[in-house]
């Protein structure tokens, strides 16, 4: 069988088992598949508690990269799916660079579930820098200290939160249009920033 | 030819040896390198917003060796040609916005949701298959129609989808799009037998009638 049609078939998250089912061919026929699609790139496999390999095929695979909701889901017990294709080659983003990308998507979920880089995030010169740049230190701000309601995070410095917290010319501004909290009021009075999450939502990370 | 792997090692020496963020729409072969539907490709054609970020990628690709040829020999004369560039036989067409008869759209630009960012300084916006449709019946180059033939053979086409665009393009001033276009994908159906729906080759040269039957008038 050609790669592009297995390629085709196979594309996604899949067990042996399904391999099996899926090429309607002997469980060994199925493990050479997999071993020819891992060899030209286009597999990456985890294992699961129970031991079971669980292999995803994508064509993504073969270019190699990585992509902020890689990294977000490798830190967040809220898992995304990739909703758009965003590859990075020759570097590695550091946990500010896709806290920033994943404020500035706009998405509920990746939201979310980048609230758990804060237990990472130590460079906070950098985040600030990103933040600043990209005008969306406030929201940084108040989603830090939704996250610290939660969550053990590491301490922001007190030069961050100085230097974004709103003068008194700021208005009110969303993290996505529309959303406001109807739990969080204290922090969204704090930063002037309406966050988009009340408690239910953030049932996950409890 | 550039298989998938030179063309990253190439993207990321690029990137180097930019000094400022770039961001390009891969609308060819590159773009269907990246989707999954091609191995390799002869000519890496990209477009950019504006002459400034063309002219910095130019001088970047100049510094490792790529060279400026005539783009004459492979688009004759026709309008908005690209800056072409070689380094043995791989080829860059660079193009900005105007993509000879046609525009990249800020419709496409917004459909181009595949993002490959290469170190810090080169982003590269892989166009949607339908555009790059559109940009190969643009060129039609010697191997364009085979590269069309294979991303309609996907089975994924919203034929719809093509026609809007031909009537956006008109908008923009680029009035023989419903007709390239029509003519693109009548040869195709005739001579490469791709399934293409007889009605939107109607609709595009309903199109073209009205154009003409306008044109008339004046």
């Amino acid at each position: 069988m050609e790669t592009e049609v297995l390629l085709k078939k196979l594309e996604g998250v899949q067990t042996i088992d399904s391999v099996t089912n899926i090429l309607k061919t002997s469980k060994d026929k199925a493990i050479y598949y997999l071993f020819r699609l891992r060899k030209e790139g286009y597999v990456k496999t985890k294992r699961l508690s129970n031991n079971r390999r669980v292999y995803n095929i994508s064509f993504e695979n073969k270019l190699k990269g990585t992509s902020y909701f890689e990294i977000i889901n490798k830190y967040s017990p809220v898992k995304i799916a990739t909703p758009i294709t965003y590859k990075i080659y020759g570097k590695t983003p550091s946990l500010e660079e896709t806290l920033v990308y994943a404020i500035k998507t706009g998405s509920l979920r990746t939201i979310l579930a980048s609230l758990a880089l804060f237990k990472k995030i130590t460079d906070w010169s950098e985040l600030y820098q990103l933040s600043k740049k990209n005008r969306i230190e406030r929201q940084v701000g108040a989603l830090y200290d939704l996250a610290k309601k939660i969550m053990r995070v590491r301490r922001m410095t007190d030069r961050f939160k100085n230097n974004a917290l709103p003068k008194k010319n700021h208005n009110f501004e969303y993290i996505i249009s529309g959303l406001m909290s109807g739990d969080f009021k204290d922090i969204e009075e704090t930063w002037k920033i309406y966050l988009p999450f009340n408690k239910n939502d953030l049932s996950d990370y409890t | 030819m550039i298989t998938i792997d030179e063309q990253q090692k190439l993207f990321l020496n690029i990137a180097r040896v930019l000094n400022k963020t770039i961001t390009a729409y891969a609308v060819g072969g590159t773009a269907m390198m990246f989707l999954g539907i091609k191995d390799s490709t002869l000519d890496i054609d990209l477009v950019f917003e504006n002459e400034k970020d063309k002219d910095i990628f130019k001088e970047a690709i100049k510094s490792l060796g790529y060279r400026e040829i005539n783009a004459i020999k492979v688009y004759g004369a026709r309008k908005n040609q690209p800056e072409m560039l070689v380094l043995n036989d791989e080829r860059f067409d660079l193009f900005v916005v105007n993509v000879i008869d046609f525009v990249f759209s800020g419709n496409m630009q917004k459909r181009a949701e595949s993002i490959h960012q290469f170190g810090e300084n080169f982003i590269l916006k892989i166009a949607d298959p339908h555009d790059i449709i559109l940009m190969k019946c643009a060129t039609d180059r010697l191997k364009d129609k085979d590269d069309a033939r294979k991303i309609i053979n996907l089975g994924k086409i919203k034929w719809e989808l093509l026609v809007e665009e031909a009537k956006k393009q008109i908008e923009l001033g680029k009035e023989k799009t419903a007709f390239e276009l029509g003519y693109f994908l009548e040869e195709l159906k005739n001579k490469m037998k791709v399934k293409i729906p007889q009605e939107i080759l109607d609709e595009l040269f309903g199109i073209v009638k009205k154009q003409a039957e306008e044109k008339q008038k004046k």
